[in-house]
C-alpha cells in the first residue's frame, strides 16, 4: 500500500471544478512561483506552522486506502450534485503513484486534476487518463522567465500540455494573472497561440493576482520575496482569447 | 427598490414613526375591578381599549396603514388577583398565549363579520352554556373593536382626502378581501392588534398560501403588475419593522414574526408558486429582519428557486431557513398528526413544526442540557470505577429525570384567554371555546441543547479513557475539578484529538445519536400530559447555548461547569445543530452528514443545523448556484432543519469596536436575526466564536 502526503482536504470548494467538490491538496511542489499563495504546500515533509491561533502541523502521512475511505464516504453526495473529487496541491504529479491508488480505489465520481504539468510524461499521462477533466495551470511561455519566476524550466510543462491537447480529455488552462509577470500581453499572446487548436480545451481561466498571496509565509517559517508590485492593477486581457476564438473566463 | 420605499424604510430604521408614540397606557384595570369583570371579559375589553387608544397615523407615502401609538400592554388583573390566579401554576414565559400561528386565512376570506356571523350562529345553538356565550361575547367585542379602530382610519383618510385608503378600509378588515391589496391591509391591521391585546411571537403562517389567490387574480386581471405587487408587498413587510422595540423577547428582533414558504399543499401537490418568488425576491432586496422567512424544500425541489433563496441568504439576514418536508410530514403524522394538517405545517417563531389555526401547542417549554446529563453522569460513574455502558446508563437517567421535571412543572400550565386571538383559529368560534382552552393540537415541545458538547464529552471519554488508556479518570476529574487550570496539555489533548460531532465520524457521532434517541425514549415513557397531549422533542438550542454554561435567573435546567470535551466554565455551547466552538471541522459535507444520524421521525419538534459560511463563498452566480445545491444535499442526506449564515469575521470584530459604523449589520442569532449591535455582548461573541466555512 502506497502511502502520501496531504497538507489539506477540503469540503464544497467551490473554486476547483464543476459541482460539488472535495478537494485533496498533497504535499510537495517542485515548484516555487514568486506568487505561490498556498507555501506549505511547496515542502514534501510535515512542517509546523505557526499562527496566533496556535501550533500545528501541515502535512499528514496517509494511505492510499485510508484517504480513499475518507472520499468514498462522500461519493454519492458528490455525484448527486454535477461534482466530485479535485486533486491539487502542491503538485499532485509528484505523488502520482499514490495519487492514482487513490483514484483507483475510489468509487465511480468525477475526477479533476488541478496540476502546474511539470512531472514525468508518464506520471502526467497515467493521471490525466484516469480524470475526468484536467485544470492545467500556464504561468509563463518564455523558458527564462519561468526559470527566474517558478525555479524550474517550462519544458516538460508545455510537452505534457502537447500530451493533454492530444489525448482529447476536456481540459481548463488556468493562468495566475501576476502583475508585469504573467500578465503581459506577449506572455498572454503566447499562450494563445500554444493552446490554440488543441482538442478538449474548454476555455481559458484567468485568475487575477490575490494581493493575500503572502499571508502565510511567516507562519511557514518562509519569507515572501516577490520581485514585482502586488499593488499594480493585473492587466484583464481577454481580447487576446476571444481574438483567437478561445473561451475565457475571469474567475 | 424605489424611491418611495427607500425612505419608507430609512424613515424606520430610524424609528421616526416613535415620534406617534403615546406616553402613558389606558387604565383599563379601574373599571374591569369597577364592573367585577370575569377574566375572559377582561382581556376583550383591553382589546377594545387599546384599540380606542390607538391614535390615528396616516403618512403621506403610505399605502398601507396602521401605526402603533400605544407604547405597550396594560394590565388588566391587579398583582394581587394574578397572585390568585396563578397560584400553584405554571406561567409559559411571560404568561398570554405565545409562539402559536393563526390560520390567517380565514381573516383574508371570511373577514372579520364573516368570523362573527360564524360566532352569532354558535352563540345562538349554545345559548344555554354561559362559559360559550360568554367567550362568544368576548370575541364579538374585539371584532367590533377592530372594525372600530379601521373606521377611524377611514374616516381620517376621509379628511386627508386619501380615498384609496378609504375605499380600502371600508372593505377590509370587516368583510372579505377583494385584492391582494386589501388583504394586505386586513392582514397588517389585524396581526398589529394580536400583539397589542399582549400575545407576541405573532407568526404569519403559509403567507404565499392564504394570499396567492388574490394577487394571482389581480394579476390576471391587470390590476396589478408583478413590479405593483412587490411594491405593496415591499410596504407590508417596512411595515413589520415598525414596532420590534415593543415586542417582548430575549434579546430585540427575538419576535417571532416568521413566515413559511413553499412545500406542499394539503392535498400533497407542490405550495410554491408566483408569490413565494416574490417574497424571496422582496426580502432580498429589502434587507430587514423581518419578516424572518422559512422555506420549506424536499429533494426534489427546483434548484432555481434554492438559488433565489441563496441570493436572500447572501444578504445576511440569516434567512431563509430551510425545513424538509420529507421528514418533517412523516414525522407529524407519525405522532398524532392528520396527513392534511401535516402537510399545511408553518415554522414557529424559531424552528417548531406547528399547524396554523389548529394547534396551541407550547413547543418551547424548555431545554434538555445535555451537557449536564453527561457531565452528571461521567464524574459519579467514573468516581465509582463503572464501564462505559454504566456511565451512559446514567445519561439516560439523567436526561430523564430532566425531561420529566421540565414535563411535570408544565402539568399545570395556566394560559390567559385570548378571545382575539381565537378568531383566527379552526373551531373556536364553531365550539364556542376560547383556543387557551385547546385546539386540534395540545401538545409541548422540549428542545435538547448543547448535543455536540456533550457527544464529544462521551466520545472523550470512551477514546481516551476506555479505548486508549491514554488518560485515568482522576486526571479527568481533576482537571474539570480546576477549570483545566495547570491542565494545558490535557485541554490540548481533548479538543485537538477527540473525536468531534460534525465531522462524520463513527465515535462522536454515535453518542450524538444515542443522547437524542436517549431523549426521544424519555419523552415518549412520559406519556400523555394533562393537556392531553404529548412531548415532542427537538434539536434547538435557543439562549439555552449561553443560559446553561452561564445561570440564569428562573431558570428551570442546571447549570455545567467545565466539560470533558475540553470546554471551560462559563464558555458558551454550540448553537442548535452545530459542532463545538473551536473544534476543527472537515466541512459542510461531513458537518450535514453528521447531523444526519440523528433519528428525525423521533427527533421532531424542529431545531436547525446552524451552519455559517463566509460572506466570500456568495461571490459569483456559479458559488450561489453551489450553495443551493449545499442546501439540496441537506434534503437529500434527510436532515430535517438548515440554517445558513453569511458573515464575515472582520465585519463583526469591527462591529464590536466601531457599533456606529455597522447599524445595519444583521446576524442570525439562534432562530431569529437582529442587529447585532444591538445584541449583548455575550451574544455578540457566541457569534464571533462560530466555525465559519470560506
Amino acid at each position: 500500500m502506497t502511502s502520501g502526503i496531504v497538507f489539506d482536504i477540503k469540503e464544497f470548494s467551490i473554486h476547483d471544478g464543476p459541482g460539488i467538490r472535495t478537494t485533496v491538496f498533497l504535499k510537495g511542489c517542485p515548484l516555487a512561483c514568486q506568487w505561490c499563495h498556498n507555501p506549505e504546500g511547496q515542502s514534501t515533509q510535515p512542517q509546523l506552522i505557526r499562527s496566533p491561533a496556535g501550533e500545528r502541523i501541515s502535512g499528514r502521512i496517509v494511505t492510499a486506502q485510508e484517504l480513499a475511505s475518507l472520499l468514498n464516504q462522500q461519493a454519492e453526495i458528490l455525484m448527486a450534485n454535477e461534482g466530485g473529487i479535485t486533486f491539487s496541491g502542491g503538485e499532485p504529479l509528484l505523488q502520482a503513484d499514490f495519487v492514482v491508488e487513490v483514484i483507483d480505489l475510489l468509487k465511480d465520481v468525477h475526477i479533476c486534476l488541478d496540476t502546474s504539468g511539470f512531472g514525468r510524461v508518464e506520471h502526467f499521462t497515467r493521471l490525466a487518463s484516469r480524470s475526468d477533466l484536467v485544470y492545467f495551470d500556464l504561468k509563463l511561455i518564455d523558458p527564462r522567465a519561468h526559470q527566474h519566476y517558478t525555479g524550474c524550466d517550462n519544458e516538460l510543462i508545455l510537452k505534457n500540455l502537447r500530451m493533454l491537447g492530444n489525448m482529447g480529455k476536456p481540459f481548463v488552462v488556468r493562468v495566475p494573472l501576476v502583475p508585469g509577470i504573467t500578465d503581459t500581453d506577449a506572455n498572454l499572446e503566447a499562450v494563445a497561440n500554444t493552446v490554440q487548436g488543441m482538442v478538449g480545451l474548454l476555455r481559458i481561466d484567468l485568475l487575477p493576482y490575490n494581493p493575500a498571496a503572502g499571508s502565510k509565509y511567516a507562519s511557514a517559517g518562509m519569507v515572501f520575496t516577490p520581485e514585482y508590485d502586488e499593488t499594480q492593477p493585473v492587466n484583464l486581457n481577454t481580447a487576446v482569447f476571444e481574438q483567437a476564438g478561445i473561451r475565457v473566463s475571469v474567475a | 427598490m424605489n424611491q418611495r420605499l427607500k425612505d419608507m424604510k430609512q424613515r424606520v430604521r430610524e424609528g421616526a414613526h416613535r415620534q406617534f408614540r403615546q406616553a402613558a397606557l389606558y387604565d383599563v384595570l379601574s373599571e374591569c375591578e369597577l364592573e367585577c369583570l370575569s377574566w375572559p371579559r377582561r382581556i376583550a375589553r383591553l382589546v377594545r381599549r387599546q384599540c380606542e387608544a390607538e391614535q390615528v397615523v396616516i403618512e403621506p407615502d403610505e399605502r398601507i396603514v396602521f401605526t402603533r401609538t400605544v407604547p405597550g400592554v396594560p394590565p388588566v388583573v391587579s398583582d394581587m388577583e394574578w397572585a390568585q390566579i396563578t397560584a400553584g401554576r405554571t406561567l409559559h414565559e411571560l404568561g398570554p398565549v405565545s409562539n402559536i400561528c393563526a390560520d390567517w386565512g380565514l381573516l383574508v376570506r371570511q373577514g372579520l363579520l364573516g368570523r362573527k356571523q360564524v360566532a352569532l350562529e354558535t352563540r345562538r345553538k349554545l345559548a344555554d352554556d354561559p362559559e360559550s356565550v360568554e367567550f362568544i361575547d368576548c370575541a364579538i367585542e374585539t371584532i367590533e373593536s377592530v372594525i372600530g379602530l379601521a373606521n377611524r382610519y377611514a374616516e381620517a383618510a376621509h379628511r386627508s382626502g386619501r380615498q384609496d385608503i378609504v375605499d380600502i378600509l371600508q372593505q377590509v378588515p370587516a368583510n372579505p378581501a377583494h385584492s391582494f391589496h386589501e388583504a394586505l391591509q386586513s392582514l397588517r391591521l389585524c396581526h398589529a392588534v394580536v400583539w397589542l391585546g399582549g400575545n407576541y411571537h405573532v407568526g404569519l403562517g403559509r403567507f404565499d398560501q392564504y394570499m396567492w389567490p388574490f394577487l394571482s387574480a389581480d394579476l390576471q386581471s391587470g390590476q396589478l403588475t408583478l413590479e405593483s405587487a412587490e411594491e405593496l408587498l415591499a410596504e407590508f413587510f417596512i411595515s413589520l419593522n415598525k414596532d420590534s422595540d415593543l415586542y417582548p423577547g430575549v434579546q430585540q428582533g427575538d419576535n417571532g414574526q416568521s413566515l413559511t414558504l413553499g412545500g406542499v399543499t394539503p392535498q400533497g401537490e407542490s405550495a410554491v408558486n408566483e408569490l413565494t418568488r416574490m417574497v424571496l425576491r422582496v426580502s432580498r432586496d429589502l434587507g430587514m429582519i423581518d419578516p424572518k422567512i422559512n422555506l420549506r424544500i424536499s429533494p426534489q425541489t427546483d434548484l432555481d428557486l434554492l438559488v433565489l433563496a441563496t441570493e436572500l441568504t447572501r444578504e445576511g439576514l440569516g434567512f431563509p431557513q430551510y425545513s424538509n418536508d420529507d421528514v418533517v410530514i412523516s414525522a407529524l403524522v407519525s405522532h398524532g398528526y392528520d396527513l392534511e394538517d401535516a402537510r399545511d405545517y408553518v415554522v414557529a417563531a424559531c424552528w417548531e413544526f406547528i399547524i396554523p389555526g389548529r394547534g396551541m401547542e407550547v413547543v418551547n417549554i424548555g431545554a434538555v442540557s445535555f451537557p449536564a446529563a453527561v457531565d452528571q453522569a461521567i464524574r459519579p460513574g467514573l468516581e465509582a470505577g463503572e464501564s462505559l455502558g454504566e456511565i451512559q446508563g446514567r445519561v439516560s437517567e439523567n436526561i430523564k429525570e430532566q425531561v420529566n421535571q421540565l414535563a411535570g412543572a408544565y402539568e399545570t400550565l395556566l394560559l390567559p384567554p385570548a378571545p382575539y386571538y381565537s378568531l383566527f383559529m379552526h373551531g373556536c368560534l364553531e365550539i364556542g371555546r376560547d383556543l387557551s382552552q385547546g385546539l386540534k393540537y395540545n401538545n409541548l415541545g422540549i428542545h435538547g441543547a448543547g448535543a455536540s458538547n456533550a457527544a464529544d464529552a462521551l466520545a472523550a471519554v470512551k477514546q481516551f479513557i476506555f479505548d486508549e488508556g491514554s488518560l485515568s479518570a482522576g486526571e479527568l476529574h481533576s482537571a474539570l475539578d480546576a477549570n483545566f487550570e495547570g491542565y494545558g496539555s490535557l485541554r490540548h489533548m481533548l479538543v485537538e484529538d477527540g473525536s468531534k460531532v460534525g465531522n462524520n465520524q463513527d465515535l462522536a457521532d454515535s453518542m450524538l445519536v444515542r443522547l437524542f434517541d436517549d431523549f426521544a425514549n424519555a419523552c415518549n415513557e412520559y406519556g400523555r400530559t394533562a393537556r392531553n397531549g404529548i412531548l415532542r422533542p427537538g434539536t434547538g438550542s435557543a439562549m439555552y447555548y449561553i443560559w446553561l454554561t452561564s445561570g440564569q435567573e428562573g431558570m428551570r435546567e442546571p447549570v455545567v461547569g467545565a466539560t470533558a470535551e475540553g470546554r471551560r466554565k462559563g464558555e458558551p455551547l454550540a448553537a442548535n445543530l452545530s459542532p463545538t466552538l473551536g473544534v476543527k471541522l472537515r466541512g459542510p459535507i461531513s458537518l450535514l452528514q453528521s447531523f444526519s444520524k440523528i433519528d428525525y421521525q423521533r427527533i421532531f419538534n424542529g431545531g436547525p443545523i446552524t451552519m455559517e459560511l463566509s460572506d466570500t463563498v456568495f461571490r459569483n452566480s456559479e458559488s450561489i448556484r453551489k450553495t443551493a445545491m449545499l442546501v439540496r444535499i441537506f434534503a437529500q442526506l434527510g436532515c430535517q432543519q438548515l440554517q445558513l449564515n453569511s458573515l464575515n469575521l472582520e465585519t463583526l470584530l469591527d462591529a464590536q469596536k466601531h457599533p456606529e459604523n455597522h447599524k445595519n449589520l444583521i446576524v442570525r442569532v439562534w432562530g431569529w436575526s437582529g442587529y447585532f449591535c444591538e445584541l449583548a455582548p455575550e451574544f455578540q461573541q457566541q457569534i464571533i466564536l462560530r466555525h465559519y466555512y470560506q
